[in-house]
């Protein structure tokens, strides 16, 4: 056992990130192509225009890079690389890198860097990710995960075969041959070959053995007409949901006007973490503000398990959100039902992170109502008042609180018939005020969860039409944008602000989704876009070409990276028994999420610096 | 052809390598040196650490030898090396306790005939560094000389010496254990390496020299005569 191997240097680059994504066989081989130096404080080890041979890892000390203007990138602990980007750049240095303590480096030689890269596909990914390359793939490479999120599905993913059809001229025995052949719960009827009903092995029970029908009978006769269905390409949580409110088992699948197949409840909650459509079942089954609350009291725990399992933060958003939406809608029923009916149209609508579908906790409640424009405050005062009040307080008592800014539908400014909120707009837009529109961003994100759609699209048309054309309003909006911004990164145990200040813990709210949430508005205004999701929003903005595709991916990546480090700071803390927050101690992430979280944050300032210059917003 | 080293010890080599008999250490002894002037980030170091049985090198054996080369002011592990070796009679429960290599191990290495030539290599216009150089220094020599008939003669640099230098010559006496190789190196900043595997510490001694010879230096590196006293 003459072995040579290198313990204490190759353990030391097996505990770090990217050199942990290596086989153990690897990691004893580039140990043995090490070469180590040591340098004093301030010692520049790399200047722009460098040639560079190596890349450098800090064994112990701390090093920073800077831009060629001296503004500070990156500082460098014990574990850390620099030098990527000067390698694939050919071998010359960009930034310069300096020694701020005494430091030992390790240096690795340019070719084995090449060869890692070649031969090491996750060690690739991880350079991809320095150079213009995408967030993602690095962390695929490394979680490979994907298809775990099963919540994220459209409908036609789920479907497990085509349809099962008979024209309506069939008998019943003949539906039921079809059922039997095809081993199938359901059949569907069609009519010129479009849907005309559904008939279930239940109705084969119930409505013709139990009635003793003869099987010769039409189908027509006894299938259930005009069915509910729902389109191919909807989010399968989405139908679930939908069954779920409507107790029903089968879900005929439509693709422009096509049967495509048949959703059942078995496909779902096989497919499917099964407490959200529980959820949804007991919530559209509560009678009061109190059962809604014991209801959605467990859903912490649901997204702690969406969490586990997978999911990604963008459909855990969207089911949280969705529950949300049914807590609405259940309370807006049992306020009509003590009210009475609407004396007139109205619109409920969410704001905020409901709006945008990114709840992922019971946070703050924002919403608003617009009501038809014949409201007369004589006539209809009083029962909007109370309308509003009862579900806004039937929202307190789920855990959604009273927003604290009071932008809720109790509020007599926020709830107003539709020509009054065209004025607001019209004044927000037409001649914005900082302090206002700061206050009035939150109805730049607004969604329809009951009540007239028309009211809401006249609104929103309205919106979108007057944003797209302001550009003193989209600069003042682009300029609020700039208001939070991520941190440049770690240091040991700080994270480190623009500057070089040194904070103890991260703000994953306002330093993290925010900036992203704030640019993607600003794009789907200045686009006239309608999506209010971030991610949506990201999407048809680069469909229209209002940011780079390159752009909108790699913030959505980086919103889900953060997201997801903010939903798994969450669990933790209620794992531990206390309160949730958005406060992140950089002292427990592993060196993964570090470089990851770091890359996130380069991708939001790079698009923040590009939008502050398309608005030539000077203090940027 | 300018003989490295100091004047009369450059001699003497020279007159060691014409005594030798053609092999290992003839060989050694007929490669050029670097002077005293020259800047250590200019020279060739070897850190060396050897395991033995025992403290007396007429009694004891070396039982396994770590040598990193040090070139150009980098530790270069490419160049690294472990050997263990085949000691004449068992280890003994107490030295096996220190380095954890135990007999039936040791049995299976080479002899230290098949060992010298190469440690030998590596140390070839490479100046050692060892952390108490004097146990190094004894027991290689005795090696040479009862393998070759003529001692391994080449001055060491030892970091215990030069940490004591860098602590100043003070006349209160360092207290016990003040300078040990771990002591230093966490004196010197330098992270915490398990002990007693011979590679590791000579690597350990290895990282403690450059941090000492850059200390030792000013605005230019500090040249080898800087290092040697």
């Amino acid at each position: 056992m003459d072995s040579t191997e290198i313990i204490e240097v190759r353990d030391f680059l097996a505990a770090h990130h990217p050199f942990d994504l290596l086989p153990a066989q690897a990691l004893a081989e580039i140990a043995r192509q090490v070469e180590i130096s040591y340098v004093r404080k301030g010692h520049v080890v790399m200047k722009p225009g460098d040639e560079v041979r190596h890349l450098f890892v800090v064994r112990s000390g701390a090093a920073e890079t800077r831009d060629p203007h001296g503004q500070l990138l990156a500082r460098l602990d014990e574990g850390e690389v620099f030098g990527i980007r000067a390698l694939l750049r050919g071998g010359t240095a960009v930034n310069q890198s300096t020694a701020i303590e005494d430091s030992l480096l390790f240096l690795l030689p340019r070719e084995t860097f090449e060869r890692l890269r070649r031969d090491q596909p996750p060690f690739a990914y991880f350079c991809a990710a320095f150079d213009g390359g995408r967030l993602a793939d690095s962390a695929d490479a490394v979680l490979g995960n994907k298809n775990l999120d099963l919540l994220s599905k459209r409908v036609d993913d789920l479907l497990v075969r085509g349809p099962v059809t008979i024209p309506d001229g069939a008998t019943v025995r003949e539906a039921a041959q079809a059922m039997r052949s095809e081993k199938v719960s359901c059949v569907m009827v069609t009519r010129d070959g479009r849907l005309a009903g559904i008939l279930t092995d239940r109705d084969l029970r119930n409505r013709v053995v139990a009635e003793n029908l003869p099987t010769g009978v039409p189908v027509t006769a006894v299938m259930t007409a005009d069915p509910m269905s729902v389109e191919a390409s909807a989010i399968a949580f989405d139908a679930m949901l939908l069954m779920g409110r409507h107790n029903i088992h089968h879900l005929p699948v439509m693709d422009k006007g096509a049967v495509r197949g048949c959703l059942t409840a078995t496909t779902l909650i096989n497919s499917q973490t099964a407490s959200p459509l529980y959820l949804a079942r007991k919530i559209h089954g509560c009678d009061s503000a109190r059962e809604l609350a014991e209801a959605v009291a467990r859903v912490p725990d649901m997204v702690h398990q969406l969490a586990d399992a997978g999911a990604t933060s963008r459909s855990i958003g969207h089911i949280v959100s969705t529950l949300t939406d049914a807590v609405t809608h259940r309370l807006i029923r049992l306020a009509e039902a003590r009210l009475g009916p609407p004396p007139i149209p109205y619109a409920w609508l969410a704001a905020g992170s409901q709006a945008r579908q990114e709840q992922t906790a019971l946070s703050d409640q924002d919403n608003c109502l617009i009501l038809h424009d014949s409201y007369d405050e004589a006539g209809h005062g009083a029962y909007f008042r109370s309308f509003a009040q009862f579900v806004n307080a039937g929202l307190d008592i789920c855990g959604y609180v009273y927003c604290p800014g009071e932008m809720m539908a109790q509020t007599d400014q926020w709830r107003q018939p539709l020509k009054v909120w065209k004025d607001y707009f019209t004044k927000w837009i037409d001649q914005p005020q900082p302090k206002a529109l700061m206050l009035s961003c939150i109805f730049f994100d607004l969604r329809l969860v009951d009540g007239d759609a028309a009211l809401f699209d006249e609104l929103h048309d309205l919106v979108l039409e007057k944003s797209r054309k302001n550009g003193i309003f989209l600069a003042h909006m682009a300029s609020n944008a700039m208001t939070h911004q991520p941190p440049i990164g770690f240091f040991r145990n700080f994270v480190l602000a623009r500057g070089g200040e040194h904070a103890h813990t991260m703000d994953l709210k306002h330093n993290g989704v925010v900036p992203i949430i704030d640019l993607a508005r600003v794009y789907a205004l200045s686009a006239g876009l309608a999506a209010v999701n971030t991610h949506d929003r990201l999407l048809a903005a680069a469909e229209a070409k209002a940011i780079s595709q390159d752009g909108a991916r790699d913030l959505i990546d980086a919103l889900e990276f953060i997201s997801m480090t903010r939903l798994r700071h969450q669990a933790r803390m209620i794992r531990d028994g206390r309160k949730p927050d958005n406060f992140l101690e950089p002292g427990i992430l592993s060196s993964f999420e570090r470089t990851h979280l770091k890359n996130a944050f380069t991708v939001v300032k790079t698009l923040q610096a590009a939008m502050a210059a398309a608005y030539h917003l000077s203090r940027f | 052809m300018a003989r490295g080293w100091f004047g009369s010890d450059d001699v003497r080599r020279w007159w060691l390598s014409a005594r030798c008999a053609p092999g290992a250490l003839k060989d050694y002894y007929r490669v050029d040196t670097p002077t005293e002037d020259t800047p250590w980030t200019r020279a060739e170091f070897a850190a060396i650490d050897l395991e033995t049985t025992g403290l007396d090198p007429d009694v004891d054996d070396i039982v396994s030898i770590g040598l990193v080369p040090i070139v150009g002011g980098r530790v270069v592990l490419s160049g690294a090396l472990r050997r263990l070796v085949r000691p004449t009679r068992p280890v003994g429960e107490r030295a096996a306790a220190v380095h954890g290599l135990l007999d039936d191990v040791l049995a299976a290495a080479a002899p230290l005939e098949e060992v010298m030539p190469e440690v030998l290599a590596a140390l070839t216009g490479r100046l050692p560094v060892a952390h108490h150089a004097k146990v190094e220094r004894e027991f290689l020599t005795r090696a040479c000389r009862r393998l070759y008939g003529r001692p391994l003669e080449v001055p060491y640099l030892d970091t215990m010496d030069l940490e004591r230098r860098l602590l100043g010559r003070s006349d209160t006496p360092l207290a016990e254990g003040m300078l040990r190789l771990d002591a230093c190196r966490s004196r010197r900043g330098l992270p915490r390496y398990r002990p007693h595997d011979a590679l590791t510490d000579a690597l350990a001694c290895a990282e403690l020299f450059l941090v000492q010879a850059t200390m030792l230096g000013g605005a230019k590196p500090a040249q080898l005569r800087d290092l040697l006293n």
